[in-house]
């Protein structure tokens, strides 16, 4: 549905997109992950036809976005990082000025502008003006907006950030339900808690590059490998942890109760020769399983950071 | 009939607002005043010397005319200067952007929409201007040309604010450019058509031609002739000046500012573009 490829894009010296690449294909909820200055919002700029990459090729249901910027359009709606609306305006007045924005005039806009609103929660806010909204409504108000003309992929920067936990899910609740229409939906965000709920795929971008992508099965499962071990032992702990302690692998241990949990630096084979080592032992083991990990471990594992040095949970 | 959406808007929102109503109620209160107290000076001149002196009424009509002239040149510029800049600092224009409008259909709205708030101020006006029919001495077609002149100075001072809005990422900034700009039209061109006419050299005289107030003089030439001519503005202009305001230049002129008004609107729509390689930014 939408194909980025090798884009480019310097300001000045710097290099905010070095060769980016991105595949989102139709009907998936994408997380849009990386840290600050990664270049998600210069990216999503070009996606949205408001900049110019230097390099590299924007396609979006086969046409060309550079060559064909106006039917793009059309194909996108664009929900930014800030609100954007005219203050002295009424809600019912601002859906109908992006109406006819979008070619849409007359009772036709006002029947869509109606159903959005209705489908956002703002129906009955319509006669209210833009500046008497709080700030979820307003976020509501430009996602209503953004579906005006009903485009098949939705675009959004950060739409989450500022808002409060209840506005947040809300907002979720909306993003499923538009997904459930079979909208593309392509969206930035550093509360990676929230996209690991709703999003089907999943792209970290760093430094200008697509680190890793995928839906979020596959790339937890990529990463189960340094995942730690839970190993559940019903008897003979000692002999276990004297086993553990000297295993190559093996770079942490933590007890809690029965349960020991294993920094395991090994492949899938090694893990299957830990257990035998184990039962020869004569440890009874109970259980014995990589923990499955979340985004926020991916993301920092991916992307190299230390612990807690960049990541934003707002969970 | 599809209406240009940004001109809808603006529209909509100046005849909500107290300013528009602010405006006209000043502007208009400004010329009623100057009209009035010219008539009663000449009715109480009158009285006392039993005459009636005719070229007061046309005096009558230059100094109305003067004042919405000048008024029109303080005005559109600051009603336009901040179009584009405002967009940018509500963050607004990009959402615009990535809408069916184009870049021209965002320019063109807002300059309408300006325009259309001068039309107001100059048709609210004509009640003050026709005061003078009660004497007589103007006819309808001298109300018509000077109309044509007011216009294309708000066009030209229109544009030029909007070019300014579209260039400044600030709009205090774009409303001073957009001034200062407006008195080197005005002012500057004028000094260069006296420094024509005291070095002899006619290329400095050209500019002129881009003077909104050279098809405005021309216009009261036109109606008062020789009443005109022995105005402020000629012996501040020189010879030049008066050259320009006679036979053909007035038409040369209105296209000469036409075409200036088009260059301006034509960097604005590329300055909003926002597919075009910027290679500098304000």
């Amino acid at each position: 549905m939408l194909k980025v490829e090798g884009l480019k894009k310097m300001y000045g010296r710097m290099a905010a997109l070095d060769g980016l690449c991105m595949h989102v294909r139709e009907g998936a909820l994408y997380g849009f992950v990386g840290p600050n200055g990664a270049g998600k919002t210069t990216t999503i700029k070009i996606l949205t036809g408001l900049l110019l990459p230097d390099e590299g090729t924007v396609t979006v249901d086969g046409m060309d976005a550079m060559k064909e910027p106006g039917k793009v359009m059309e194909k996108i709606g664009y929900v930014p990082d800030f609100f954007g609306v005219y203050d002295n305006l009424k809600v019912w007045e601002y859906m109908e000025l992006f109406s006819a924005c979008g070619g849409l005039y007359g009772l036709k806009a006002r029947r869509r502008s109606g159903d959005l609103l209705e489908q956002v929660g703002l129906g009955e806010k319509a006669q209210y003006y833009v500046d008497g909204l709080s700030r979820g409504m307003k976020q509501r108000l430009c996602l209503a907006r953004a579906l005006i003309h009903n485009p098949p992929i939705l675009v959004m920067d950060e739409p989450t950030s500022g808002l409060d936990p209840g506005t947040r899910y809300e907002f979720k609740e909306i993003l499923k339900e538009l997904r459930e229409q079979g909208k593309t939906v392509v969206i930035s965000s550093h509360i990676l808690s929230e996209l690991a709920e709703v999003c089907t795929d999943i792209g970290i971008v760093e430094q200008g590059k697509m680190v890793v992508e995928g839906s979020i099965d596959d790339i937890l499962d990529q990463i189960n490998v340094r995942s730690p071990l839970l190993i559940t032992v019903c008897r003979n702990k000692e002999q276990a942890l004297n086993l553990l302690r000297s295993h190559p692998y093996v770079e942490t241990i933590t007890i809690r109760q029965n349960d020991i949990m294993v920094g395991f630096t090994g492949e899938q084979e090694d893990e299957a020769m830990l257990l035998k080592q184990l039962i020869d032992a004569g440890v009874m083991v109970g259980g014995f399983v990589r923990e499955r990990g979340n985004l926020e471990s991916v993301f920092l594992q991916i992307i190299n950071h230390e612990e807690g040095m960049v990541l934003i949970s707002e969970s | 009939m599809k209406v240009n959406p940004i001109y809808w808007q603006e529209t909509r929102v100046s005849s909500r607002s107290f300013r528009l109503p602010l405006i006209i109620f000043l502007c208009n209160t400004i010329l009623a005043l100057a009209a009035l107290l010219n008539m009663y000076s000449m009715v109480t001149q009158a009285k006392a010397t039993a005459e009636i002196q005719y070229s007061s009424f046309l005096n009558l009509y230059v100094l109305v005319a003067c004042i919405e002239f000048v008024m029109i040149l303080v005005i559109v510029p600051a009603l336009t200067s901040g179009s584009i800049s405002g967009e940018r600092e509500r963050q607004t224009l990009n959402l615009l952007l990535t809408t069916r409008m184009t870049p021209a259909d965002i320019v063109i709205g807002k300059l309408m929409a300006s325009l259309s708030t001068m039309i107001l101020l100059i048709v609210s006006s004509f009640p003050v201007l026709a005061l003078v029919f009660i004497y007589g001495g103007v006819t309808v077609k001298d109300i018509v040309l000077l109309l044509i002149a007011f216009v294309s100075t708000a066009v030209l001072s229109g544009s030029v604010g909007i070019c300014c809005s579209s260039v400044f990422k600030k709009s205090t900034i774009a409303t001073v450019v957009s001034y200062c700009v407006m008195v080197a039209l005005v002012l500057g061109t004028m000094a260069l058509g006296k420094a024509s006419g005291a070095s002899g050299s006619s290329f400095l005289a050209w500019p002129l031609l881009m003077n909104p107030a050279v098809p405005f003089s021309a216009a009261m030439e036109e109606q008062l002739g020789n009443v005109w001519r022995i105005t402020v503005l000629e012996s501040w202009a020189g010879s030049s000046f008066r050259r320009f305001t006679a036979g053909d230049w007035l038409w040369i002129s209105l296209m000469a500012q036409l075409l200036f008004a088009v260059f301006c609107l034509h960097t604005a729509i590329r300055q909003v573009n926002p597919r075009r390689k910027r290679r500098w930014r304000y």
